[in-house]
């Protein structure tokens, strides 16, 4: 236990966040959720549409002030004002965010070399590979591209390789925590499997940390350590990803694993009939 | 009945005969032109100029125009031929500093606007609006007297300062459509502060949409240097500008000397047409390429 304790990258303790629509109506977007990410891990957050993961992940990486509650990354409280300016640069290059859709992640008036090459120049980071230019060749061939897309515009890309794009920048730091929001969702089914066998690839090779956000469940099996579940705003489960999927607790989690289609329908019927 | 439905899906298509001099089409290549002539003209003066600018040959004041004076002489006997080149130089000068003078302030001032928090943009807004419902000659006439005596710079600036207002509106409107995008977001993420935020991300992103109120600028610019000079109250009259130039018009008027008022008139209205005419053209283009994502 110990071991454990002293491995936790990332310590989310009571979070909840709420929106105000108008003067009476206040949604609570996350509720009281509290959740560990040790060194080295895939986190999985999923849930369904407005469940409140997102917001977790923005929370998390101080888009949002949350409402109450503590975020500690490496015994940081990234929600306290005067802690997160004495340690800004830490928290701005070892954090980054991959987004959902790539198609607006990205600026459309940049180039590929100058997206890629951005947190470097907001922190003055000499590359380590001469300029920064060469910095972005090499980052852009670490995710699976070559050199000639270094001067194209994101509008010129496919949704895939903008992705890369997208995650090539959250590399270029050297992060040790990833929060990817929903980073394959708007990708189609073939592109979805080369992005998430590219996590787990530069997961491996980097060791770092991952909170990967999504409502595909197949994707969180193959993907991450472990799973936290989270229905209308609260984390209903935290477990394995093993255990998780053999051993639901959660009336939630067992009807979201119901839903997954199998893909042999024989088995389907089998399993109807233990239940 | 049924043969009328005989083939699906195929649909011949007849291929369009391909357009020539597409990229001409739409174009305003004749304002442009005439434009680039007039500029041109007026930066490389000092090539063609016949007299002196400045000089003033009172034997010859008021003289028609003929083989020595292209387009005469004014009332103080100085070339208006010579003096439209190098007084054209100031106007547009003039024209362009106080563009980009109030270009600059509404920038700052609709980015700024956008990207606060509420009550400062409401303040901000309320600020600007104030400042939009005072005429802006009123205005012009009232900072240039507390400046004091106008020169070039001092009649960019105060032209400058009094009409960034309605471009303000549309970059804080713009502004708030994209700040909340995900780009923006993630260049938060990263580091980024205001300024880099403001010129790398928000800027690139909203100029097209600015493009042709600040080229009409270039036009109100002229026109109120023109006006004030006209009135008086702009640029001395040693300082050669179509405006001075024209502030001698009334006297000229009365001994009949139409070629003092005509020649610098019809200058600037040909050079405002083309400004016009270029301004347009970017606001169409601006409508067509709305969707290029």
């Amino acid at each position: 236990m110990v071991n454990i304790v002293t491995d936790v990258l990332l310590d989310v303790q009571e979070l909840s966040h709420s929106f105000k629509l108008d003067r009476n109506i206040t949604i609570k977007a996350v509720d009281d959720i509290s959740f560990q990410i040790r060194k080295g891990e895939i986190f999985g957050l999923v849930g369904e549409s407005g469940s409140g993961k997102s917001t977790v992940a923005r929370c998390i990486m101080n888009v949002y002030r949350p409402v109450s509650g503590k975020v500690i990354y490496k015994g940081i409280n990234t929600c306290d004002l005067i802690e997160f300016r004495k340690n800004k640069k830490l928290l701005q290059t070892s954090r980054q965010f991959i987004f959902q859709d790539s198609t607006s992640s990205l600026n459309g008036r940049m180039k590929v070399a100058d997206i890629i090459a951005e947190p470097m120049q907001i922190h003055h980071i000499k590359p380590k590979r001469g300029t920064l230019r060469s910095e972005a060749e090499f980052q852009l061939y670490y995710v699976g591209l070559d050199k000639s897309y270094l001067d194209k515009y994101p509008y010129e890309l496919s949704g895939g390789m903008r992705q890369r794009v997208a995650i090539a920048r959250a590399l270029s730091m050297e992060p040790e925590l990833l929060v990817a929001d929903e980073p394959i969702a708007a990708l189609d089914v073939s592109i979805q499997a080369q992005i998430i066998n590219l996590f787990k690839h530069l997961q491996k090779e980097h060791g770092f940390s991952i909170l990967f956000i999504a409502h595909d469940l197949a994707v969180i099996r193959y993907l991450c350590d472990r799973v936290g579940v989270m229905y209308r705003g609260r984390l209903v489960e935290v477990a394995d990803t093993k255990e998780l999927f053999e051993n639901p607790k959660h009336p939630y989690t067992k009807a979201l694993l119901s839903a997954i289609p199998v893909p042999d329908p024989r088995i389907a019927w089998t399993l109807d009939i233990e239940n | 009945m049924d043969d009328r439905f005989v083939q699906v899906g195929i649909r011949t298509v007849e291929p369009l005969p391909v357009q020539e001099k597409r990229q001409y089409k739409d174009k305003p290549i004749v304002s442009m032109a005439v434009f680039a002539i007039i500029a041109m003209g007026c930066l490389f003066c000092n090539f063609f100029i016949t007299k002196d600018p400045a000089y003033m040959d009172l034997y010859n004041a008021n003289a028609a125009p003929g083989a020595e004076f292209y387009f005469g002489t004014d009332a103080m006997g100085r070339d208006i031929f010579s003096m439209i080149w190098y007084g054209g130089r100031i106007s547009l000068f003039i024209g362009f500093l106080a563009s980009a003078v109030s270009m600059a302030i509404a920038i700052i001032i609709g980015v700024f606007s956008g990207l606060a928090p509420k009550w400062l943009d409401d303040c901000l807004m309320r600020f600007t609006e104030i400042f939009l419902s005072i005429p802006s000659l009123l205005l012009v006439i009232m900072i240039q007297a507390i400046l004091g005596k106008a020169n070039v710079f001092s009649i960019s600036f105060v032209i400058g300062i009094t009409s960034w207002t309605s471009i303000a509106k549309v970059v804080r409107t713009e502004v708030k459509q994209i700040r909340d995008s995900e780009y923006v977001i993630a260049a938060r993420c990263m580091g980024a502060g205001f300024l880099r935020i403001m010129w790398r991300h928000l800027t690139p992103n909203f100029i097209s949409s600015i493009m042709f109120m600040v080229v009409m600028n270039i036009r109100a610019a002229m026109v109120a240097e023109s006006t004030l000079s006209f009135m008086g109250m702009g640029l001395p009259l040693e300082v050669i500008s179509w405006g001075s130039m024209l502030s001698l018009a009334e006297r000229s008027l009365l001994s009949g000397a139409w070629w003092i008022i005509l020649v610098p008139g019809a200058f600037l209205v040909v050079t405002l047409l083309c400004i016009t005419d270029i301004g347009n053209y970017l606001r169409k283009s601006v409508n067509n390429r709305r969707s290029n994502l």
